[in-house]
């Protein structure tokens, strides 16, 4: 497989735009988090690609344990969301400005 | 008796003051009436008692070091000379008297400890500048008698009018103490010494330029507390105090304090012949001045303050004319018949109700007692110079001394002497005749006088009408006591041929004769007083008040008001408000940030991102990338 | 061949993710950025990663993302929710700030010295991955481990039932 490491990596970093587009461009929390579902996966390309580079296993170990840890984080997350649809009834990021000033 | 002793002078006053301020409104009142006139009386025994210590050079006593620094040594010492001496038997003398007269004058007044506090403080200040053997302590003294004044002046301060006469005398003598301060600093670099003697002694070795300068700064010391011309407007208004203040510091004491301080420095200021013509013709343009504005008075009182300033003019003539003698004895005399001619004047005032107008009253010699009229009348001839007065063989020394000076300049200061006093006689027999004469036309009612307020005035009646005796002329057959008292401190020895001295005593008799014929022809029976646009003038003293208020009372409130609104308000207050408005628009701002909304944090986070992310690139391209 | 596979799986993965954050119901996005990890799993096991790549099925798309259908329907957010849409007032200088970002990342990414080297052929047998994780990393996968804890109690901490005090 002839693929530079450069290419790999920019895919990489399309992904994380990508994600970091949909954490800022959308109003709902859901969309939010899946968002951040997309930068995550995009820190895996990286390190499975740096992984494959450096002809090393430490990368996908660590991705192996940042799966573990996104689904950790993605159950709380998702049982604040139902939390704070119980509170307000909607779940439009901007209604939750209670700390403001 | 130890001639350390000799402080006792100045301390007597000075501990009944305190104690009067700190506890006299606890101790029950005659205690504390007691004590102020026991103060000075005790101070007045003491000087005859140490009489004898002023012959010769005089005693000089440290009481302890004031300031001891490098060049500078000062301390806390009297010298009770020649020239001292009588000076301070008359101001204790006449200030027991006016103590006394006091203490009836103000049996209603409820602040008494205050006054009485005020009045033995004054007595001390003056003291100090009596007594003071170098300049430092004559110029506490100095301040000292401008505190008392104001206080006194505007004793009565929740009249508004009367405070404002205070701040005025204040203010207006002040101007004459920087010069005099001015005056103090050159004398110190010139000779390097405050202590009087020795100034005087090394008078003849400073720079001729400098001594005229000192001159003319000593001369406007004075001026400001003698009510001479340019500071002169500060002694009418001052009358809104208490008669017995009047009596004390506006006739005896605290306006002689400038002819004591020429006499004193007379060595320095007589080397000057431009400071001495300086001198006279001050002295001589006040008291017409004076005089003219006298004419026009229609308070008794303010009447009496102009003549004060007009004899105080008498005295600066005869300092300048170069004859110390002269005006001391015309500054003892006069204490003496204005100091009763005042106390007269507040016995006149409390017979009509508080009523200060002449034109209002009337009848006075046979309203009130009988001895009222006769001891006003005896301040009143000496004023005018009768003969055989104490008043007239001052005056007279003086007008002598100006007509026989070397200088033939000095004539003309003459001629406005004589007509000073044809003026002198005028008003003061007009105010005799307005007064006493006639029938009563006012309307208030009589307020009682208490003893104390008559019997003080017979003493200086008397001393008034044979003052003539501290100085009787050789030519009458006298022996000039004074002078030969003053001996080389009496300044220029006034020697004239025995028919220019008659000639100018009946010169003299005559114009006393003519003012009192003028006067009577036209006071003795009543007339309405006129009112024309001259007699508004010398009412308003020339007008002076308003000339004092346009050219420095108003250009001083303009830049004041510019300081202050101009500057201090939109200045700085401005600039203050400003940054702190600017402050609060900018955090307005930027509050606009914290929202509170998760997304907008976001937001801020990737910008930033954005921008280290660029940052990084252009470091590497800067630096030559890889 | 797998390097044209490996670009054309990128190209699937990165249409499935822009059109997943351009969809207005969630339920959509969803399913597109599960399709979108399929084509990332495809792409890490032609990076010589077959172990992960079956977990990143297994695990993100089997069960994150279906726990997020689960949220989302649950709640019904769609298609009610529908009608306000990604914030299309501000999408302007967003995407700017995206493209300048992805323009800067690539430009930094260029600039290392490593980036033009090409990755050799790699391939990991589970069994290395294996020994790796439960030798070396063993610590790590304890701490993970915890963390599965404090989530699994976290969640049902936060998915009691409202107390009197609290919602409106």
């Amino acid at each position: 497989m002839m693929i530079p490491f450069g290419h790999a990596l920019s895919f990489a970093a399309a992904l994380f735009v990508l994600g970091l587009t949909c954490v800022l461009l959308r109003r709902q929390v859901i969309m939010i988090l899946i968002g951040v579902e997309i930068m995550l996966n995009a820190a895996s390309l990286v390190f499975v690609s740096a992984s494959a580079y450096w002809q090393q296993v430490d990368g996908q170990v660590f991705v192996i344990l940042l799966m573990a840890i996104t689904a950790a984080e993605v159950a709380v997350a998702l049982a604040m969301v139902v939390y704070l649809w119980r509170r307000k009834r909607t779940l439009v990021a901007d209604e939750f400005n209670g700390m403001s000033g | 008796m130890s001639e350390s002793l000799l402080f006792l002078i100045p301390l007597l006053p000075l501990c009944c003051a305190v104690i009067n301020m700190l506890f006299g409104m606890r101790l029950p009142r005659l205690f504390a009436e007691i004590m102020a006139v026991t103060g000075v009386a005790g101070a007045f025994l003491l000087t005859i008692l140490f009489w004898g210590y002023a012959e010769g050079e005089g005693t000089r006593v440290v009481i302890f070091t004031w300031l001891n620094s490098g060049a500078v040594d000062v301390s806390f010492a009297m010298n009770f000379d020649r020239l001292a001496a009588p000076m301070t038997l008359m101001v204790t003398g006449v200030a027991t008297l006016i103590h006394l007269y006091a203490v009836g004058y103000m049996h209603e007044e409820e602040d008494y400890a205050r006054f009485f506090g005020l009045l033995n403080l004054f007595v001390f200040a003056m003291l100090a500048i009596i007594l003071a053997d170098n300049l430092l302590v004559l110029f506490l003294g100095w301040e000292g008698v401008g505190l008392c004044s104001y206080g006194l002046i505007g004793f009565w301060y929740r009249k508004l009018e009367n405070a404002k006469a205070g701040t005025k005398a204040f203010l207006v003598t002040r101007v004459g103490d920087v010069f005099l301060a001015i005056a103090l600093l050159w004398l110190f670099a010139a000779t390097g010494t405050l202590n009087i003697s020795e100034i005087n002694a090394q008078a003849a070795s400073i720079s001729p330029g400098v001594v005229i300068a000192l001159s003319l700064l000593l001369l406007l010391g004075a001026c400001g507390k003698s009510a001479q011309l340019p500071l002169m407007t500060w002694l009418a208004d001052a009358m809104a105090g208490p008669t017995p203040v009047s009596a004390l510091i506006h006739a005896a004491t605290m306006v002689t304090a400038g002819v004591y301080l020429l006499c004193r420095l007379f060595p320095l200021v007589s080397l000057s012949a431009v400071g001495m013509t300086a001198i006279t013709a001050i002295g001589a343009l006040t008291a017409l001045y004076a005089a003219t504005c006298a004419m026009a008075q229609r308070e008794i009182k303010r009447v009496l303050a102009y003549s004060t300033m007009s004899q105080v003019g008498y005295m600066f003539m005869a300092v300048g004319a170069g004859t110390v003698t002269g005006a001391m004895f015309h500054l003892l005399t006069h204490a003496f018949f204005k100091a009763v001619l005042f106390m007269a004047a507040g016995c006149v005032i409390h017979l009509a109700g508080d009523e200060n107008d002449i034109y209002k009253m009337g009848g006075m010699a046979r309203r009130g007692p009988v001895e009222l009229f006769w001891v006003f009348l005896a301040g009143a001839v000496c004023l005018a110079g009768l003969p055989l007065t104490g008043g007239f063989f001052s005056k007279d020394g003086i007008l002598l001394a100006l007509f026989t000076h070397p200088d033939p300049a000095y004539r003309v200061f003459w001629l406005i002497g004589v007509l000073t006093a044809l003026l002198t006689a005028f008003y003061t027999f007009r105010l005799v005749y307005l007064v006493f004469a006639g029938e009563w036309r006012g309307t208030g009612h009589p307020h009682a006088i208490p003893l104390q307020m008559r019997w003080p005035l017979w003493p200086l009646a008397l001393l008034g009408l044979v003052g003539g005796m501290l100085n009787l002329p050789a030519l009458v057959g006298g022996d000039e006591m004074l002078h030969h008292w003053y001996g080389d401190l009496a300044g220029r020895a006034v020697t004239a041929s025995h028919s220019t001295e008659w000639m100018l005593i009946g010169f003299a008799v005559a114009i006393v004769a003519l003012g009192w014929f003028a006067a009577h022809w036209r006071y003795r029976n009543y007339r309405p007083p006129v009112e024309n646009r001259v007699s508004r003038f010398l009412l308003n003293g020339w007008q002076a008040d308003a000339l004092v208020d346009r050219l420095l009372v108003r250009p001083f409130t303009v830049m004041a008001r510019f300081c202050s609104s101009g500057c201090d308000r939109s200045l700085f207050d401005g600039t203050l408000e400003g940054l702190a408005k600017m402050a609060t628009r900018y955090s307005a701002l930027l509050v606009q940030l914290a929202t509170g909304r998760a997304t907008t944090y976001l937001s801020a986070f990737a910008w930033g991102f954005l921008v280290l992310l660029g940052w990084f690139l252009l470091k590497l391209v800067n630096g030559g990338g890889h | 061949m797998t390097t044209v596979l490996f670009y054309i799986l990128g190209f699937i993965m990165l249409t499935a993710t822009l059109l997943c954050i351009t969809r207005r119901n969630p339920v959509h996005a969803v399913i597109y950025l599960v399709a979108g990890f399929f084509a990332l799993a495809l792409m890490f096991y032609l990076l010589g990663a077959p172990l992960v790549a079956a977990w990143q099925i297994i695990v993100y798309a089997g069960a994150i993302m279906v726990l997020f259908l689960f949220i989302i329907m649950m709640l019904g957010l769609a298609p009610q929710e529908t009608p306000e849409g990604p914030g299309w007032r501000r999408w302007g200088p967003l995407v700017l700030l995206s493209a300048s970002l992805m323009v800067c990342t690539v430009l930094l990414i260029m600039q290392d010295p490593a980036a033009g080297k090409e990755i050799g052929d790699f391939y990991l047998a589970p069994q290395a991955v294996g020994e790796a994780l439960f030798g070396r990393y063993v610590l790590a996968v304890e701490m993970v481990s915890f963390q599965l804890l404090f989530a699994t109690i976290g969640a049902y901490l936060l998915g009691r039932p409202l107390s009197r005090g609290e919602g409106q």
